[in-house]
C-alpha cells in the first residue's frame, strides 16, 4: 500500500520523548518513523528516504546528533533533506547562533525541548512545503 | 626489606661529600633508592627529573640558600617531603625552615639510625598527605559532578513529561472537558516551575565551575542593561513599578559574554521587581571609575542579607 503522506524520521534516545513527539507529528497527518540512536537513524535514512529528519543532539555520545547531520549531508540524497535539530542542550551557548560552517553542517532549524505541539507542526509544515 | 615494595626515592642535597656518602650507605641498606648532589641548582634539576618522595637539604649551601631550595621543591614536586639538615642547629633556622614547609630537621652530626627514623617518619607523613589530597580532590569532584548530574537527570524527564502533555492536548483534541483541561494546565505550570528551578541550579553549577561565560568579547554594558530592562518591562509594568535608568553613553566596553551577562542582569532586575512593593521604584545606574565599571541596581524592597556578596560574583564574571 502506498501513501502520499510525507515521511518524517525522528531520532532520539528517550523512548518516551519519541512517543510523545510522534503522537504530535502523526496528528499533523505525517507518517512517522523512529530510531533510538544515530546508527539506527542513519540506516533508516537509507532505507526510507524520509522527507524530513528530526534529530536529538546529545544521545549516547555528546555529538551524536552532529554526526547524524553530517553523515546525512554527505549523502547525495541527503544534501537537500530538511533537518531539524530538537535538543535539550542549553541552546544559549554555542548553538544559539548556530551557523553553518565547515565544522558543523547546515541544519534547517534548531528547536529547544520541550517543543510546543503547534510550533512543531507549524515548522514541520513550513519545511515540507 | 623485600623487593616487592616500591623502593622509595630519597634525594640528598649536601655539599659535604662524607655526609652524602654516609646517607647513601645508611639509606640504601634500608632498601631506599638514594640520589645525591652537592649543590642547590643540581639538586633542583635532579628533583625535577626524578621526582623523589623525600629530600634532605643542607641549609647552608654554597650556591643558594636551603630555604630557597625548599620553596622551589615544594612548588615543583608534588607531595615531596623536605627535611632540613643543619650544621648549626640553631632553633631559629630550624623553625624558619619548618615555617617555609620543611617537615622536620636533622641536626648534624646525626647517626644512621636517626637518619632512618627521620626518613621513615617523613614518608609516613607523605602518605597521609597524599591520601588527604586525594580525598579533598575526590570530594570536590563529587560535589561538582553531583550538581551537574542531578540537574541533567532531572531536566531530561521534565522535558519528556512536558512533551507528553503537549501530545496529550493534540491527541485528546476537544475530547477532554473543562475540568480535565484545567488539570492539564496546572500540571504544565507546576512542571514548568520545576524546570526553571533546575535551570537556576544548572546556572549556579556553571558559575561555580567557571563555564558560565562562554565567550569573552567586548560588550556594551548599556546595551546589556537596556536589553535586560526590556525583558523585565512587562513584569514591572504589571506591578506598577517605575524603573529609573541612568546609564551614560560612551562607557568603555567590558569583556564578557553578552547573553550570560543579560541573564545575570535579568535575574537581578527580576528579583528587584518581584521583591519591591507595588508602585515602588528600581534604579539602574552605571558609572566608570578606576578601571572598573560599576553597575548599581537599587530598589525599595526588603533588601539582601549583608553576607550575600553579589557584587563580587559579577565582577569575577566580567573582568
Amino acid at each position: 500500500m502506498t501513501t502520499d503522506k510525507k515521511k518524517i524520521l525522528l531520532i532520539d534516545d528517550d523512548r518516551d520523548f519519541l512517543k510523545a513527539t510522534r503522537l504530535i507529528l502523526e496528528s499533523g497527518g505525517y507518517e512517522v518513523f523512529v530510531a533510538e540512536d544515530g546508527k539506527e537513524g542513519l540506516a533508516m535514512v537509507d532505507e526510507l528516504s524520509p522527507d524530513l529528519t528530526i534529530t536529538d543532539m546529545m544521545m549516547e555520545s555528546w555529538g551524536e546528533g552532529f554526526n547524524v547531520v553530517s553523515t546525512i549531508r554527505a549523502k547525495k540524497s541527503g544534501a537537500s533533506m530538511p533537518i531539524i535539530v530538537l535538543s535539550g542542550v542549553d541552546l544559549q551557548g554555542p548553538y544559539q547562533s548556530y551557523q553553518p560552517s565547515d565544522e558543523f553542517p547546515k541544519v534547517d532549524m534548531v528547536l529547544h525541548k520541550p517543543v510546543k505541539a503547534e510550533d512543531l507542526l507549524k515548522y514541520t509544515k513550513q519545511l515540507l512545503r | 626489606m623485600t623487593d616487592t615494595k616500591v623502593r622509595e626515592l630519597v634525594l640528598i642535597i649536601d655539599d659535604e661529600e662524607s655526609v652524602r656518602d654516609g646517607c647513601i650507605q645508611a639509606l640504601e641498606r634500608s632498601g631506599y633508592t638514594v640520589i645525591a648532589t652537592s649543590d642547590g641548582t643540581g639538586g633542583i634539576a635532579l628533583a625535577r627529573e626524578k621526582r623523589p618522595a623525600l629530600a634532605f637539604i643542607d641549609l647552608k649551601m654554597p650556591d643558594m640558600a636551603g630555604m630557597e631550595i625548599i620553596d622551589v621543591l615544594l612548588k615543583d614536586i608534588p607531595d615531596i617531603v623536605p627535611i632540613v639538615i643543619t650544621g648549626y642547629a640553631s632553633i631559629v633556622s630550624a623553625v624558619e625552615s619548618m615555617k617555609r614547609g620543611a617537615y622536620d630537621y636533622l641536626p648534624k652530626p646525626f647517626t644512621p639510625d636517626q637518619l632512618r627514623a627521620a626518613t621513615k617518619r617523613g614518608l609516613q607523613h607523605r602518605e597521609l598527605k597524599i591520601e588527604a589530597r586525594k580525598l579533598r580532590d575526590e570530594k570536590e569532584q563529587i560535589q561538582k559532578n553531583f550538581i551537574t548530574f542531578v540537574s541533567h537527570e532531572m531536566r531530561s524527564p521534565l522535558v519528556t513529561i512536558q512533551q507528553y502533555i503537549e501530545s496529550l492536548k493534540v491527541v485528546s483534541a476537544g475530547a477532554l472537558g473543562e475540568e480535565a483541561m484545567y488539570i492539564i494546565d496546572r500540571c504544565v505550570k507546576r512542571v514548568k516551575n520545576l524546570e526553571e528551578l533546575v535551570e537556576h541550579w544548572l546556572d549556579v553549577s556553571r558559575i561555580e565551575s567557571g563555564t558560565f561565560a562562554r565567550e569573552k568579547v567586548p560588550v556594551s554594558v548599556k546595551d546589556v542593561l537596556v536589553k535586560s530592562i526590556e525583558e523585565m518591562a512587562l513584569l514591572s509594568e504589571r506591578r506598577g513599578i517605575h524603573v529609573e535608568v541612568d546609564v551614560p553613553d560612551g562607557l568603555p566596553e567590558v569583556k564578557g559574554d553578552r547573553e550570560s551577562l543579560i541573564r545575570v542582569f535579568i535575574n537581578i532586575i527580576g528579583n528587584a521587581t518581584k521583591y519591591t512593593f507595588e508602585g515602588g521604584t528600581i534604579s539602574v545606574r552605571a558609572g566608570h571609575a578606576d578601571h572598573y565599571l560599576e553597575v548599581t541596581i537599587a530598589d525599595n524592597g526588603r533588601g539582601i542579607p549583608e553576607d550575600n556578596d553579589i557584587h563580587a560574583e559579577i565582577s569575577c564574571l566580567n573582568y
